[in-house]
């Protein structure tokens, strides 16, 4: 039984180490030879720094479910990581149901010479899809059972940086936001730069959504509405000082 | 009635005074730069060949603040003498608030000139940007967050380096495939090598565009986010510049190092550029209207087709 668990384990593990590097096959060729042993930035060559503080650890376990369980009568088991996002993609075809009803009760976003219709008609968006949305909970795409995938997947990222790199990207995130479900993003505050590589891991979003990295969280938003739509705390890992 | 000039126009000088105030508060920032910032010349060069493409590029524009006023002067008097038909901005083009008024104080007003000129301009998106920006007539980017124009045999690429998701990519290699110009040059915000003490190289992007830009002959890069200038050593036969400093600042940030070509941190600065068949020549213009670094570049060859 023991020895069971244990092979399913390193099984799930590994499915899961290949889910997180899916794109492998499909990404721009790699560089040459010559090519890796240019010159890196000072991101590049910076040392390593001290290991990470862990973040606070998801409810119940800080890694996934075992990505492929054995189901009690024999059966093949579930793939969680497919599960999540196959549920995470469903959650997101719901929520676009909501962003295309509300976009048909707002005037077409054309392009102008007036920013105030830009501004307006993003405003009147956020207004529309707030009202569909009144009874939106945090978690509702980011689904509770599934968290711990992608807290896994943007916390094997940050890992695999080096401490420059890691100190980079936390140094450009928006701190001490208030981030709420249902609220517009601040205008005022910066869209920090969505690390490329972490994007490569996550299951792709529709042109109405993206992945934004706020403080510590990960959350989702409709870039055409500047809605905050779904947050996922406690993601991004802290620096010790 | 007075005899002494300055009782008698008194009340003139004051309603003109008044005057002038009100009309330098409509058109003017709120700082007004004092005229010693600003060099009655400016040390641009003419073009060598009027037939040549002629354009300017701008990063990190949109504080609305008196750096961004002084440099857009300069910026107009550098086009008496070059005329650049159109302009690249790297992005971060609005920063803070983005209303209307924002618009007005931090493009509009500042470069009026050149709009007034019908110099076009072709943005790119910078992390301090609303990706709705693209709907903004007078950035030319139609409606798009990465998009690719031509002109003459020069074709230009401006990528979205915020959000470079497979979308993007497989837009990107497709339309680099596709493309016969003679010249290929990419612009985006985030340098993907840089001395820059606060942000350096982005490594991530690096790793996803690079390949592309080698495989498919890319000539020059472009890109702001580090606000100052840097001319790199070229990097594997590409010639990379960051020109983050049109209107933010970083002093005393280039971390002068294998990178760099030529670094200019001390004060705020733009570049000029001239595509004349197989040369390219370049002008980086300060705030006060030096050149602080030129240069022409030739054209690499383009990559044997794989087999």
């Amino acid at each position: 039984m023991t020895k069971l668990k244990s092979a399913s384990f390193v099984l799930s593990i590994a499915v899961l180490a290949a889910g997180c590097t899916r794109d492998v096959t499909s990404a721009p060729p790699a560089p040459t030879d010559a090519a890796s042993k240019a010159p890196a930035g000072p991101k590049a060559a910076a040392p390593e720094a001290p290991k990470l503080v862990p973040s606070v650890p998801p409810v119940g376990s800080p890694f996934p479910a075992p990505a492929l369980a054995a189901a009690p009568d024999g059966q093949p088991g579930t793939n969680v990581q497919g599960a999540a996002t196959l549920e995470f993609q469903n959650q997101i075809k719901a929520y676009l149901r909501i962003h295309n009803e509300a976009e048909s009760k707002v005037p077409k976003l054309k392009r102008t010479d007036d920013p105030k219709e830009i501004s307006d008609r993003e405003s009147m968006l956020a207004k529309a899809i707030q009202t569909l949305r009144t009874s939106a909970k945090v978690g509702q795409i980011f689904a509770p059972e599934y968290q711990p995938y992608f807290i896994k997947i943007v916390q094997d990222d940050f890992a695999r940086r080096s401490a420059v790199d890691r100190k980079a990207i936390i140094d450009e995130l928006p701190k001490n936001m208030k981030v709420d479900i249902n609220t517009v993003y601040p205008t005022t505050l910066a869209l920090a730069t969505f690390p490329a590589g972490l994007l490569r891991k996550l299951p792709d979003l529709p042109p109405e959504l993206e992945y934004r990295l706020v403080g510590r969280s990960l959350i989702l938003r409709d870039v055409k509405a500047n809605l905050i739509v779904d947050i996922l705390r406690d993601v991004v890992p802290t620096i010790p000082s | 009635m007075s005899t002494n000039p300055i009782k008698r126009f008194l009340p003139a000088i004051l309603v003109l005074g008044v005057a002038g105030v009100v009309v330098a508060a409509v058109t003017e920032p709120a700082q007004r730069p004092p005229a010693s910032a600003i060099s009655a010349a400016t040390e641009t060069r003419p073009p060598v060949n009027e037939d040549s493409v002629k354009f300017l590029v701008l990063g990190d524009t949109g504080t609305g603040d008196r750096a961004q006023y002084d440099v857009s002067a300069q910026v107009w008097k550098s086009h008496q003498v070059f005329p650049y038909e159109f302009a690249i901005m790297v992005g971060d083009n609005i920063y803070g608030s983005e209303r209307p008024q924002d618009f007005a104080q931090k493009f509009e007003r500042p470069y009026k000139p050149l709009l007034d000129a019908n110099i076009a301009f072709y943005a790119s998106l910078g992390n301090h940007d609303d990706p709705n920006q693209r709907y903004y007539k007078p950035f030319g980017m139609n409606g798009q967050r990465y998009y690719t124009y031509q002109k003459k045999d020069v074709r230009f690429f401006a990528l979205d380096s915020n959000y470079m998701d497979r979308d993007q990519q497989t837009w990107l290699e497709k339309e680099l495939k596709d493309s016969d110009a003679k010249w290929k040059i990419a612009y985006f915000h985030h340098p993907i090598y840089s001395s820059g003490g606060r942000h350096g190289s982005e490594v991530d992007l690096r790793e996803i565009i690079e390949p592309m830009f080698l495989q498919y002959g890319m000539n020059v890069v472009f890109a702001g986010h580090e606000h100052f200038y840097e001319r790199l050593k070229p990097q594997k036969g590409i010639h990379y510049f960051t020109a983050g400093g049109s209107s933010k600042l970083r002093e005393g940030d280039i971390m002068t190092g294998a990178l760099t070509a030529k670094g200019f941190d001390t004060e705020q600065s733009y570049m000029v550029v001239e595509i004349d068949g197989d040369v390219m020549r370049f002008q980086t213009i300060s705030r006060r209207g030096k050149v602080v670094d030129s240069g022409e570049i030739t054209r690499q060859a383009k990559p044997e087709p794989k087999s």
